[in-house]
């Protein structure tokens, strides 16, 4: 017994998170994912949760708790050891860099798709999800819903302005709202498309370029923050778009990876975009996102065939995300819901 | 003993068991002349019965086989304690499954507590104790996507936390002390008791997933500290059994059905409902289910009302309920209405039980994802194990439409990850689900389907299943396709050309996809021995429809003269430019049905915002009351989950 047992505190130590290695905060890769491949007549994936790239080792982490539906990761920009999960269970948040986490949401809320941070204040916290807005005044610790004026409440994500923290943005299936009240009322954008929005991104150091994602309608961007949004890359017109991204270091950098139609890039700020799909297992993107750390490097997933990066605008393809047998450090076959970075410290 | 002769005089246990252990017979006599007390002894034999053949057929030498209601049973009879101690272990190592883990998980932790309250001797030591705290700290539970899922992850959260009612974060995975998850637990549980009460389950009526209801309910029932929710598990137990009881034929879950599986859609004697017809109502044969091994252990006593309904088919009823789809996040259509900021639609669901058969229906359209039966018939069978009894119709419909109603997964990979699990929900021969073209309506024994597909959608084909079990079937030249269930005239009318194929015709199913059928040999589960040289009326015209008339036997002097009568019923029809009929059924009734429109029966057509959550001859209850009323002659047993109260009248106890 005594044996079982030990072996059984292995297993729950195995089980809790992993501290963040090192207390530096400078950004991270994250892959929230579902390793869908594998999953075979069953209504499991083999796998799920957050794991964080190791630039060192070349290779993915395990970070957080192993939940099953584990969407997205964040952290507050303030104090980058409180972390939040977006999770199906709710939101479970770290304040100790991920040494420790506890579900702060209850029965109400439930499929949270992503997490924002007030940049200024982190009592300030923001989620979306799949039943609409939901906000916290104190850190996390308690939650209420934020869904005046939305016209249906499946929100893919949420954008904070950095610059004017009581102004957000909402991608949702009826649409883009923006907030400028810290998330009390809500008004529809108009955008040229009426189809879903599926992801959102704003440039930091062009704070009036925007771009989003839609189902059905490709790409739109806006160069004069969210008043005005136009139609760019007419290749993808009618295409789901799941992965948008520019470039924080280079405004002109933008990257935009949809379903079957694998990942096109511009390098004029969205007047013109190329296939860089060549060298990648599959024209199936969910997520892509520039690197904050390697100013000019570019993630992208694809659905199940593993994550990519590039150094030059995706001529060129490579991947440390390889099967390494019985040593873990690959997230090949996952499906990856988001991609992103995220700064974590002790 | 050598290991052989011990299973041996296991078996031989459990054989002799089986022949003294007999099904209740059907009929009004033989129960009515039960008192209370020899139905509720009755019960409790069988519900002996089902824990004596779980142990006799525990095999204590196998540590890789037994799930925790095996050992939360054995551990109770005081039997195989040392193979109990020892699965134990392997059973988690390591834990998976989530709320189907914590369910029975619970179960056993209370037999435990059980004993050590009762003998003063603790039945696990302190390092077994400590083995399953430490999972409930390691282990962070999915808390699911479904109604089932949620109910029995907070029912478990609950119970785990009264156990620990001082416990803090550091005992928990999800860092929240006992009193907090406790009060969580709580109100989700009140809360799913009065929508449920108020508007009908979004999964409801479930041959299969009834049991992932009785689970945390007879939890609730037997082992809740609190009383009023302890009293209110027993009123839900009560109030989900009622449902099956009022469309249960001799043990079978008749009518529409929110989610059902293919092996248990072709033979309804192997679901979870049968399981519980045969240790509540004492019918049908033995079916072991982790479900009645809960609710056997937990001391739940059904009412013997409920009984007495589920016997009772003197007299031939219409029984109506209202139920609610899953939540939609998306197109939730004109019909949308909000629940505590959830979007819901009403489903109208009507069956016809008569003695012999049952036919049931919902209005059709996107019910509920994936796995919805939008109409069936069972008819009765003395002995339905092994028998195909059923019919039923499916529009073959999948579309990332219907999984991003209501799944946030993209458009598209929904599809693809609804297939990983729900194998057959993406191929055209598949057995259930719902359509956006599909319109059903129906008048007691008779009911009208028609479609209106759009061009262009994946699958432009209905099909209708013809059980291998089905009798005499004839092509009349009239258009009307003539066959026998058991005692049951079937009369089905084709309003578009179709041709017949085998079940499974893309060869999918009999591979063994998903666990719905085994692709081995065994007798049991294999798709030859269950649904092997049925056949699939299959029609390809977009604009379609067709009429089912059934009638027992009992009513005509032959088949030839069923036959005959419904040759001669009127009935004009047009596909378009929109399907439209007129029939006159056997009971004389002019029904009108057109796609799109409201049903009508003699010129007047259904009040479906009058439709009551329950109406029947043995239920009744109106949207919003958080009560049932469930009558059988004199007698009366009023559900009151507003008060938590119940009201019992006339009961022949006395």
């Amino acid at each position: 017994m005594k044996t079982l047992l030990s072996s059984l505190l292995l297993l729950s130590f195995a089980a809790l998170p992993l501290a963040a290695s090192g207390s530096e905060s400078e950004p991270k890769l994250f892959a929230a994912l579902a390793m869908t491949k594998s999953q075979k007549a069953s209504p499991l994936p083999t796998d799920s949760g957050v794991f964080l790239y190791d630039n060192e080792a070349q290779r993915w982490r395990r970070f957080g708790p192993s939940i099953q539906q584990v969407n997205s990761l964040a952290s507050d920009p303030s104090n980058p050891a409180h972390l939040f999960l977006a999770c199906g269970n709710g939101i479970v948040r770290s304040q100790d860099g991920g040494t420790s986490w506890r579900m702060v949401t209850g029965w109400r809320e439930s499929d949270i798709t992503k997490i924002v941070v007030d940049p200024t204040n982190g009592q300030n916290v923001y989620a979306s999800s799949a039943w609409g807005v939901i906000i916290s005044k104190d850190g996390g610790d308690t939650w209420i819903a934020a869904n005046q004026g939305l016209v249906e409440k499946l929100v893919k994500s949420i954008v904070i302005d950095h610059l004017n923290p009581n102004r957000l943005l909402v991608a949702t299936t009826a649409g883009l709202f923006e907030s400028n009240d810290q998330a009390q009322s809500w008004s529809q954008v108009s955008v040229p498309t009426n189809d879903a929005i599926l992801g959102l991104d704003r440039n930091q150091s062009d704070p009036d370029l925007w771009i989003a994602g839609t189902e059905g309608s490709g790409v739109i961007v806006s160069k004069d923050n969210g008043k005005t949004w136009q139609s760019t890359a007419p290749a993808l017109a009618q295409a789901n778009i799941y992965g948008i991204t520019t470039n924080h270091a280079n405004s002109q950098a933008m990257a935009a990876g949809g379903w079957g139609k694998g990942l096109w890039v511009s390098n004029d700020g969205g007047n013109t975009w190329t296939d860089r799909s060549a060298g990648l297992p599959s024209k199936n993107i969910s997520k892509t996102t520039f690197d904050q750390a390697s100013k000019n490097r570019l993630w992208v997933s694809t659905f199940e065939e593993g994550t990519f990066y590039t150094d030059d605008m995706g001529k060129t393809w490579r991947t440390d995300d390889i099967i390494k047998p019985g040593a873990g450090g690959s997230i090949l076959g996952a499906y990856v819901i988001d991609l992103g970075f995220v700064s974590v410290s002790k | 003993m050598p290991l052989f002769k011990a299973l041996s005089l296991k078996l031989t246990i459990a054989l002799c068991a089986v022949t003294l252990i007999q099904p209740i017979s059907a009929g009004q006599t033989s129960i009515s002349s039960l008192s209370d007390e020899e139905l509720i002894q009755q019960y409790r034999e069988r519900a002996q019965y089902l824990l004596d053949q779980t142990v006799a057929l525990t095999d204590p030498t196998d540590l890789s086989a037994g799930g925790m209601f095996h050992l939360a049973v054995n551990l109770h009879e005081g039997a195989n304690l040392e193979w109990v101690k020892a699965r134990l272990i392997t059973a988690n190592q390591p834990p998976a499954g989530a709320m189907f883990w914590m369910i029975p998980m619970v179960l056993f932790m209370q037999i435990a507590q059980d004993i050590e309250n009762e003998t003063g001797t603790p039945a696990l030591t302190d390092d077994e104790k400590a083995f399953i705290r430490i999972l409930w700290k390691s282990y962070f539970p999915y808390r699911g996507d479904t109604e089932n899922h949620w109910i029995m992850y907070y029912v478990s959260q609950y119970l785990v936390a009264e156990m620990t009612p001082d416990g803090g974060p550091e005992l928990w995975y999800n860092g929240k002390s006992s009193a907090e998850n406790m009060a969580e637990a709580r109100e989700y549980i009140e809360d799913w008791i009065k929508i449920t009460t108020s508007y009908g389950q979004g999964e409801y009526d479930s041959p299969n997933y009834i049991e992932e209801y009785t689970r945390p309910m007879a939890l609730l029932a037997g082992w809740a500290k609190d009383p009023v929710l302890r009293k209110k598990g027993k009123m839900m137990m009560d109030y989900v059994l009622l449902d099956y009881a009022v469309e249960n034929i001799n043990g079978l879950y008749g009518g529409a059905h929110s989610r059902v599986y293919p092996r248990f859609l072709v033979q309804p004697s192997l679901s979870a409902a049968a399981s519980h017809g045969w240790l509540i109502f004492g019918q049908g044969d033995y079916l072991s289910s982790g479900g009645n091994m809960m609710i056997a252990l937990s001391g739940y006593t059904p009412p013997p009302i409920l009984l007495r309904i589920a016997h009772d088919r003197d007299n031939p009823y219409v029984h109506r309920e209202l139920k609610r789809t899953r939540w939609r996040l998306r197109n939730a259509g004109p019909e949308a209405f909000d629940i505590g900021g959830m979007t819901t639609i009403p489903v109208y669901k009507y069956s016809y039980v008569h003695k012999d058969f049952i036919l049931g229906s919902s209005q059709g359209g996107l019910l509920q994802p994936i796995q919805q039966q939008t109409w069936s018939l069972l008819w009765h069978e003395d002995k339905p194990s092994g028998i195909s009894n059923t019919m039923f119709g499916v529009q073959s419909y999948s579309s990332p439409f219907e999984g991003t109603m209501y799944f946030s997964t993209d458009w598209d990979t929904v599809t693809d990850l609804i297939s990983r699990s729900k194998v057959d929900y993406d191929l055209e021969d598949k057995l259930e689900g719902g359509s956006p073209y599909e319109q059903v309506a129906q008048y007691q024994a008779a009911l009208i389907a028609l479609y209106d597909i759009p061009e262009g959608t994946r699958f432009p084909l209905i099909h209708t299943y013809f059980s291998r079990d089905l009798k005499n079937r004839v092509e009349d030249s009239s258009g009307w396709i003539f066959s026998q269930g058991g005692p049951t005239y079937i009369a089905y009318r084709p309003l578009a050309p179709g041709a017949w194929k085998p079940v499974d015709w893309t060869d999918s199913l009999k591979k063994g996809l998903g666990g719905y059928f085994s692709a081995t040999a065994n007798p049991k589960s294999g798709f030859e021995p269950l649904v092997g040289g049925s056949e699939s009326y299959v029609s390809y015209d977009l604009k379609n429809g067709y009429i089912v008339q059934v009638a027992s036997s009992s009513d005509f002097d032959s088949y030839e003269a069923f036959q005959a009568a419904v040759n001669a019923l009127p009935l004009e029809y047009s596909m378009k430019p929109t399907p439209t009929v007129t029939f006159t059924s056997l009971d004389g009734a002019v029904l009108t049905a057109e796609y799109g429109k409201l049903f009508s029966v003699d010129g007047k057509a259904d009040d479906l915002a009058a439709w009551p959550l329950f109406d029947g001859p043995f239920a009744q209850a109106e949207r919003e009351s958080e009560s049932l009323e469930i009558i059988h002659d004199d007698e009366r047993y009023l559900l009151d989950f507003k008060n938590a109260r119940t009201e019992t009248t006339n009961s022949s106890a006395k």
